[in-house]
């Protein structure tokens, strides 16, 4: 299937529409941006991987602290290099769409917090996330005692099976109560 | 109650300290963990990878909890959407195939069934998004939200639903109210409308002369040719208005609603508070790098703000009886001083109100300034107090958001009750106008000019005052003054106030003023581009966001106020008696020599064939209210128990889960001694003679 030729065809595009949750025009705007970043030989070969480096000068992801593990999420590649296709990026886009469901977004955000991928928030992902959340520098991070009052904090309300970390299910718990996390996590181009 | 909720925190903080030790470790680095149904069916995808590219062996164990998960999903998933499934469009598209082989196997009915039902949800789909497309500023919130976060824009989108609701409005009364007089007439003597000689422009601020005859007020519908007992232009005029405000009634309740619910389940009872600001709280929307540090000290903030807060609910459960006291006294006279700010408010509202009615001829400009007085006031007023409780609130020694919600909560009040007692002194003093004027037309007048002074003081104020302030901040950003002024903000919860008080303003006048809706739509749009001009030039984002969800309750819950208050008002004037006997009182509008609004829905209930009478009359009785008031009862009492019912499942339902947890976690520790005690054996064994075969290393405990 010629993914990523420099016109989308007609067939491959109701395709995508049927197994993502973006629109024809959102398609179409995506491929156009996708191809900016593409060198012009590159555009013409199926399936160019495009670098992370590159995805990351978007404006839609620069300023977003997650935005690395944003692409090694989304990312099909083996040697887990956050490079993506087309065909990843139209994931991640969907995934990001107005409108993808609760439970896609949700299995999403879980799996870009979870930053060692062991399939659950342990204190150290959490202790990530929040730096991330708060800036990574040394005056804008929290003291270490906050930092464990913090984490205390959220494992006594959501960590649900007390475990000590949270999984996906409590995760999803937390989040299907959260109007607003459908109107936040949202990438639109 | 109060010992469970101890036990189970006791119990929680046990064992996440037990967990943070070393062997939660061990239980997460463990083989078999990977292999537990629960975490394999937590990443579906993350399996896929490993199958398809990393460790290609797969070993029988794998294989047969994959047999085993897959029959459990798989009968969900089919029946899913998709773009529904979260893998790869890879992994999709086998998955579809994979699908449409079971399409082949389920006969022709079924595939077509299945077929059509996939095209159908594409119609609907390609039909909700036209939809949507038709959604006016979708590009202009794009941006705001960019910039200033969903809070900002979540007063964007009100203002878009109230412009709608006006709009729907609007519909009402031209096919009401409008389209009926122009297609039965007036009644014979009335002549054209026309801009008379002793007219002035005054009279589109005043409401008088030229506009007193138009289509704008009451006095312009009379009764026209269309007489029939049940369908004439009086009866048609009330159902207009009543539909209105019971439409308005379901809207705005159905919103409340829909957000309190959201609201009530992110309430204290389930007190998920920090982990929503950790796992909801970046906004990806924002684009802006200076949105997005501006958000990350945002977060910051909010999260110290918290921590700092239950460390003060700690201090404030310390506090020895003499400082509770002396706190106590504190607030009483702050508080004091709150209530006495208020009256001095309204007696203000109140001396305007009246100087304003009984003015006498004055030069024009004066008179302009008279007749605009009370609405001068409210405003004024409004501009002022609610930073004086700001500063008042800042002395009571309350946690900060406590402070914002007091503020809030006497603005609104101050608001709200301000517009109340104006009306109420203008429907009292009503009596001593002269005759042969309209007196609700007059009263629709108030109305008319209230609206309009809200929409010129939006403008005012952000042209004359809020933009020359930026200039100011732009030409001499050093100087004393513009360090003075500091910088702007825009303060969501008093913007929205505004938008609520307009509408209710719209609302109650909407009797006296039928194109008041109308008036209402103008100004509304006219008030989102200059609230839009202000936002994106002249402020800098708050640093204390609104969560959009919160808010929008608050602020459907303040338009709920607004319109009750605005029908009881309504029913107050309707049925306000001593104004039907009265002979040489000049009557206008549709309700003409002598009629009422209660004589003519009589007349046409009279002019119903006797079953329909009857049961009109049955439902209008007391008789009726009794059964509908026993069966409200009984609804009420069923969900009630419902409702603790499912709140005793979900007690039991957790303690199962961390009693299940704590067999996982177990059994995992017991497999993992018995592995190593097998390894143990092994190597002393392969020490012996030949290297194990059957176990594999457990991965490192890092």
């Amino acid at each position: 299937m010629g993914t990523t030729a420099s016109q989308l065809g007609k067939d491959v595009l109701s395709e995508y529409q049927e197994l993502t949750f973006l629109t024809k025009q959102e398609i179409l705007l995506a491929h156009k941006r996708f191809s900016e970043l593409l060198s012009k030989e590159e555009r013409d070969r199926p399936d160019t991987r495009v670098p992370m480096e590159k995805i990351l000068t978007l404006p839609e992801l620069k300023s977003n602290p997650f935005r690395q593990r944003i692409c090694q999420v989304f990312s099909t590649s083996d040697r887990k290099d956050g490079s993506l296709t087309f065909e990843d990026f139209l994931d991640l886009l969907s995934a990001f769409s107005d409108s993808a469901t609760l439970e896609i977004k949700s299995h999403y955000a879980f799996r870009i917090f979870d930053f060692d991928d062991d399939g659950t928030l342990d204190t150290g992902d959490l202790e990530k996330l929040v730096n991330c959340l708060t800036g990574e520098t040394d005056e804008t991070r929290l003291t270490t005692d906050e930092m464990r009052q913090l984490i205390n904090n959220i494992l006594e309300e959501s960590d649900i099976d007390k475990d000590g970390t949270v999984n996906l299910s409590e995760f999803q718990h937390v989040i299907s109560r959260s109007p607003d996390f459908v109107s936040s996590f949202k990438i639109v181009l | 109650m109060e010992e469970t909720v101890n036990f189970m925190r006791l119990l929680s903080e046990e064992s996440t300290h037990s967990t943070l030790s070393s062997d939660s470790c061990e239980y997460y680095q463990t083989e078999i963990f990977d292999q537990l149904p629960s975490i394999q069916a937590s990443r579906p995808e993350q399996n896929r990878h490993g199958s398809l590219g990393g460790c290609g062996g797969s070993e029988p164990g794998q294989r047969l909890s994959h047999d085993h998960l897959s029959r459990g999903p798989r009968d969900k998933t089919s029946v899913q959407p998709l773009r529904n499934l979260p893998m790869c469009i890879q992994a999709k598209r086998s998955a579809r195939d994979r699908r449409k082989m079971q399409i082949s196997n389920i006969g022709f009915w079924e595939s077509w069934r299945r077929s059509q039902s996939i095209s159908r949800r594409r119609v609907w789909a390609q039909m909700g998004e036209t939809l949507s497309g038709l959604l006016p500023w979708r590009h202009t919130l794009h941006v705001i939200e960019g910039r200033f976060g969903v809070g900002v824009k979540s007063y964007f989108v009100f203002l878009r639903y109230l412009v709608h609701l006006n709009l729907l409005h609007c519909a009402l009364i031209s096919g009401f109210i409008l389209g009926p007089t122009t297609f039965y007439g007036r009644s014979n003597n009335s002549e054209p409308l026309r801009f008379g000689d002793n007219d002035s422009v005054l009279d589109f601020f005043l409401g008088s002369g030229y506009l007193d005859r138009s289509p704008v007020f009451f006095g312009f519908y009379t009764r026209g040719s269309l007489d029939l007992p049940c369908l004439n232009t009086p009866l048609l005029y009330l159902a207009g208005i009543l539909t209105i405000l019971l439409l308005s009634l379901i809207m705005v309740v159905r919103r409340t609603t829909v957000g309190y619910k959201h609201t009530w389940m992110l309430g204290k009872r389930y007190s998920m508070n920090v982990s929503f600001k950790i796992f909801c709280g970046w906004d990806f929307t924002i684009q802006d790098p200076d949105g997005a540090a501006l958000k990350r000290s945002f977060i910051r903030n909010d999260l110290k703000l918290f921590l700092e807060e239950q460390s003060f609910s700690l201090r404030a459960a310390q506090r020895t009886l003499g400082q509770k006291v002396r706190l106590y006294l504190l607030r009483f006279i702050l508080n004091l001083l709150v209530l006495s700010l208020l009256g001095g408010a309204f007696y203000l509202i109140y001396f305007s109100t009246k100087t304003s009615l009984y003015e006498k001829e004055h030069y024009w400009l004066l008179s302009l300034v008279l007749q605009y007085l009370p609405p001068m006031t409210i405003t004024f007023v409004n501009l002022v107090l609610p930073h004086i409780f700001r500063k008042i609130s800042s002395f009571e020694d309350y946690s900060f958001t406590t402070q914002v919600n007091a503020t809030l909560v006497r603005s609104i009040f101050l608001k709200l009750a301000s517009l109340g007692i104006y009306l109420f002194f203008l429907t009292t003093t009503k009596q001593q106008q002269s005759p042969f004027q309209c007196s609700e037309n007059k009263f629709g007048r108030e109305m008319y000019k209230l609206c309009i002074f809200n929409f010129l003081a939006t403008f005012c104020n952000a042209f004359l005052l809020n933009y020359p302030r930026k200039l100011l901040q732009e030409k001499y950003p050093t100087s004393l003054l513009t360090r003075l002024l500091g910088k702007q903000r825009f303060l969501v919860p008093f913007n929205v106030l505004d938008l609520v008080y307009g509408q209710t303003v719209g609302w109650v006048g909407v009797y006296y003023c039928p194109l008041l809706p109308l008036i209402g739509t103008v100004t509304l749009v006219a008030t989102f581009y200059i609230k839009k001009f202000s936002v994106l030039r002249c402020c800098v984002a708050e640093q204390r966001m609104f969560r959009a969800a919160t808010s929008s309750v608050l602020f459907h819950l303040m338009l709920l106020l607004g319109l009750v208050m605005a029908a009881v008002t309504l029913g107050f004037n309707l049925y306000q008696p001593g104004t039907t006997p009265d002979e040489n009182m000049f009557s206008c509008g549709p309700f003409r020599n002598g009629e009422t609004l209660f004589n003519v829905t009589g007349l046409c209930v009279d002019s119903l064939p006797g079953a329909a009478q009857t049961t009109v009359r049955y439902l209008a009785s007391e008789a009726f209210a009794l059964p509908l008031i026993l069966a409200e009862i009984i609804i009420l009492t069923s969900y009630l128990s419902r409702r603790r019912a499912n709140q005793k499942a979900i007690e039991r339902l957790k303690d199962m889960l961390v009693m299940s947890s704590s067999d996982k976690r177990f059994l995992v520790k017991q497999h993992a001694t018995m592995l190593r005690r097998g390894k143990n054996v092994n190597r002393v064994r392969s020490a012996e003679d030949t290297p194990p075969i059957h176990w594999k290393d457990p991965p490192p405990c890092i």
